[in-house]
C-alpha cells in the first residue's frame, strides 16, 4: 500500500499535475507519524502510512504558507475527506485547484496505552474516502466501506454523549467547569482545527475585545462555547482538537452535542454528502421560519 | 551519610502542607490519564512514579497564567486604581522534575533584569521546590544535551532519589529544603541511590549557537518548520517560555489590568498597531523561539533558555518542538539534509 502511495505521488509530482504533495513522514521511529510537505518526486520515499497518521491534513490547504507553494495534492483518511467536503461547500478551495488522494484506513489504531485518543475510530462510518481522485487501499473486511449519509441518533457515535447526558445539568455544568479549569488557552484545538480558517479569530479581536483572553474560567467558557457555537453542522468529527489538546480536555464531547443536535433538527451529517446543501450557509425560500424569508 | 523518608511519611507530609494553609503543586492525573501539575487537594492525588514527565510546567507556580497586577474602577469622570499585593502565599511543590527545578534560576535573570517583577519574585521566595530525580527518560527527553542531568540540582531545594522498598532519599540542595525536611528524615548510611546516566546527548549547543548565529535568513527555517500550525501548545506548557501580554478585562464599572501568558507563536503576537506584522509567516516565528532559547537568551545572560524536558515535543500536535527542531538543524548543519 504504501509503495503505491509513493508511486501515486511520484508521479503527480513528475508530471507536474501538483506542486506539492501534503502527506504524513516519520523521520524517526520513536515519533509520530506528521505532515510533510514533498515537493520533488525523488522525495516521495519520506511518505508513510500507519494507523498513527491521525494529522488531518486538510487543515493545511486554506493556509497561506501552504497556498504559495502551488497546486497540492492532499493525502486524506475518509474522516479528513469530510472535512474537505465542508471546506469546499464554504468555497475555501476549487476542486479543480487539488488534488485528493484517499487512502483507506485498513486497520484500526491500537486503543489503550500510548493512544488513548482514537475514540473516533471505533465508530468510524467513513474508512473508504468517497471522493478522491484516487484512493488506496480497501478498508478491512467487516467495516462499512462506504459511510452511510443516513442519519441515526442512536449511533454507537454518540455513545459516551448519550450517558453524559443522563447526568443532571449541574453536574454537567459542574464537569465542564473542572474540565475547562485545566485550558491554558494554547489555542491547539483552533489551530489543528480545517474549519477554524478565520483570518482573525474572534478571540484574538481586541479592539475591542469580544473574549476574554485570560484563561480563567469565565474567559475559558467563553472561548470553549465560542469555539463550539462556530463548530455547529461544520465540525466533522475528526477528532483533532481533543488529540492535540495538552490538558486532555474531552472537547469530543462538546462537538459532539452540537453534531447530534444538528443531526436531530436537520438530519444533516456535516461533510457526509457533497450534494446536501451545509445547514450553515444555506438558504431557502421554503424556510419554516419567517425571520429568515 | 544520607537521609531517607519513607513515602507513606512523605505523602503524611504533604498533607501536613496543606493543613498548614501552604498551596502544594504536584502531577496529578487528570481528564483522560494525562498528567499535570495542579494544585493538590490532597497527598492521595500526588502521582510521583510512572511516568517521565507531566505534559505542562512548574511555570505555574511562580508566573501563572493569568495574574491581576491591579484593578481599576470608574467614578463619574475619575479612575480609581488599586494596587494588588503580590501572592505571597507559602508554596511547596512537590515531584518537578530536575528539568523543571532548573527553569527557575534560567527565569530568575528575565525577570529580574531591567525591572524587577515583584509578583514573580514574591512567589519565588515562597515557593520550595521538592524534585524527583529521573529513574526513567523518554525518546524526547534531552536534558543532557543543555547541560543538565537526570540528578542535576539546579533549581531544586531538596531532592528525593527513590530507593527500594519504598523509601526515598532525600538530599537537601538549599536552606529552604533542610527546612522542609528538617526532623522528618531517618539517617541511612548504607543508603545511596545510584543516578542514572540520562538520554544520550542529542546535539551540541555550540553547533546549534553557530548555526543560529550565520543562519538567520536560511531555507531551513522554512523546510523544517512548514508544518507548524501556529499553537502555544509548545510554549505555553515550557518551564521557561515566559512572554507574556498585558490586558484590561472589565466593564462600564470598573475591572483589572491582567498579565497573561502569551506565544511568539500566534500570528497576532508582533502585530503593529499599523496593522503591519514583522513576522509574517510561521516559519519566521519558530525560527525566533528557537534563536531566543539558543542564541539570544544565552547571549543576554549567560543561560540556555531550554532543560531539555522535551514537553514541546510530546506536546505538540505535529511532531515539532525544540528537540526535532533541533536535531533537524544538526542535520542541515553537518549537510546530511538539503535546503531546498
Amino acid at each position: 500500500m504504501i509503495d503505491q502511495l509513493r508511486q501515486t505521488c511520484r508521479k503527480l509530482l513528475e508530471e507536474g499535475a501538483v506542486k506539492v504533495v501534503i502527506g504524513y513522514g516519520q523521520d524517526k521511529p520513536s515519533m509520530m507519524p506528521h505532515p510533510v510537505f514533498i515537493t520533488k518526486p525523488e522525495e516521495c520515499d519520506r511518505l508513510v502510512w500507519n494507523d498513527l497518521c491521525f494529522a488531518n491534513l486538510a487543515a493545511y490547504i486554506t493556509r497561506k504558507e501552504i497556498k504559495a507553494l502551488g497546486k497540492p495534492a492532499v493525502i486524506v483518511k475518509g474522516c479528513d475527506e469530510r472535512a474537505l467536503v465542508v471546506l469546499e461547500q464554504e468555497s475555501q478551495f476549487t476542486r479543480d485547484g487539488i488534488y485528493v488522494i484517499g487512502v483507506a484506513c485498513t486497520s484500526l489504531p491500537a486503543s489503550g496505552v500510548g493512544n488513548p485518543r482514537a475514540a473516533k475510530c471505533a465508530s468510524c462510518a467513513v474508512r473508504t474516502p468517497r471522493y478522491a481522485d484516487v484512493t488506496i487501499g480497501e478498508a478491512a473486511v467487516g467495516s462499512s466501506a462506504v459511510g452511510s449519509s443516513s442519519c441515526s441518533t442512536a449511533d454507537a457515535e454518540f455513545a459516551q454523549l448519550d450517558e453524559f447526558m443522563k447526568k443532571t445539568p449541574a453536574e454537567r455544568f459542574a464537569y465542564w467547569k473542572a474540565e475547562l479549569s485545566r485550558c491554558v488557552k494554547c489555542y491547539a484545538c483552533r489551530e489543528v482545527c480545517p474549519m477554524c480558517y478565520c483570518n482573525r479569530c474572534i478571540v484574538d479581536k481586541n479592539r475591542p475585545t469580544a473574549i476574554d483572553t485570560s484563561a480563567t474560567i469565565k474567559g475559558n467558557l467563553a472561548w470553549h462555547i465560542a469555539r463550539a457555537f462556530h463548530q455547529a453542522g461544520r465540525c466533522v468529527g475528526c477528532d483533532e482538537c481533543t488529540r492535540a489538546c495538552p490538558a486532555g480536555i474531552n472537547l469530543r464531547l462538546l462537538n459532539q452535542s452540537l453534531a447530534k443536535s444538528v443531526e436531530r433538527a436537520f438530519a444533516y451529517k456535516a461533510g457526509m454528502d457533497k450534494e446536501t446543501p451545509p445547514v450553515i450557509g444555506s438558504y431557502s425560500l421554503e424556510d419554516k421560519e419567517n425571520f429568515i424569508q | 551519610m544520607s537521609d531517607v523518608i519513607a513515602k507513606d511519611d512523605l505523602l503524611r507530609l504533604v498533607d501536613q502542607w496543606l493543613a498548614e494553609g501552604k498551596r502544594v503543586l504536584g502531577p496529578v492525573k487528570a481528564g483522560d490519564g494525562v498528567i499535570l501539575y495542579a494544585p493538590l487537594a490532597a497527598s492521595s492525588q500526588l502521582v510521583l512514579e510512572g511516568f517521565v514527565h507531566a505534559a505542562n510546567s512548574i511555570k505555574e507556580a511562580v508566573f501563572p497564567r493569568s495574574e491581576t497586577i491591579y484593578t481599576y474602577k470608574f467614578n463619574g469622570h475619575e479612575i480609581e486604581l488599586s494596587d494588588v499585593d503580590p501572592d505571597s502565599t507559602q508554596c511547596i511543590v512537590i515531584g518537578a522534575r530536575p528539568c523543571d527545578a532548573a527553569s527557575l534560576p534560567v527565569l530568575d535573570h528575565l525577570f529580574n533584569w531591567d525591572y524587577k517583577d515583584k509578583f514573580y519574585n514574591a512567589r519565588r521566595a515562597a515557593t520550595t521546590v521538592v524534585t524527583v530525580a529521573c529513574s526513567e527518560y523518554d525518546d524526547n527527553c534531552f536534558c543532557t544535551s543543555v547541560g543538565l542531568g537526570p540528578a542535576a540540582e539546579q533549581g531544586s531545594d531538596a531532592m528525593l532519589l527513590k530507593a527500594p522498598d519504598g523509601w526515598y532519599e532525600v538530599r537537601a540542595v538549599t536552606d529552604k529544603g533542610t527546612a522542609l525536611f528538617n526532623g522528618k528524615t531517618t539517617p541511612a548510611p548504607e543508603i545511596k541511590v545510584p543516578i542514572s546516566d540520562g538520554p544520550a546527548k542529542k546535539f551540541d549547543t555550540v553547533d546549534i549557537e553557530t548555526f543560529l548565529k550565520n543562519n538567520y535568513e536560511s531555507d531551513a527555517w522554512r523546510d523544517i518548520t512548514m508544518r507548524c500550525l501556529g499553537c502555544g501548545a509548545c510554549a505555553y506548557n515550557c518551564p521557561t517560555c515566559h512572554c507574556f501580554d498585558i490586558v484590561d478585562e472589565g466593564d462600564a464599572a470598573g475591572g483589572r489590568r491582567v498579565k497573561n501568558w502569551d506565544s511568539c507563536q500566534f500570528g497576532q503576537f508582533t502585530v503593529h498597531a499599523s496593522g503591519h506584522n514583522p513576522r509574517a509567516v510561521q516559519a519566521q516565528r519558530q525560527r525566533q523561539r528557537i534563536q531566543h532559547k539558543f542564541r539570544i537568551y544565552p547571549e543576554k545572560f549567560g543561560a540556555i533558555l531550554c532543560t531539555g524536558c522535551g514537553t514541546c515535543t510530546r506536546n505538540c500536535p505535529v511532531s515539532l518542538g525544540v528537540l526535532n527542531t533541533l536535531e533537524a538543524i544538526a542535520a542541515v548543519a553537518r549537510g546530511s539534509i538539503e535546503v531546498k
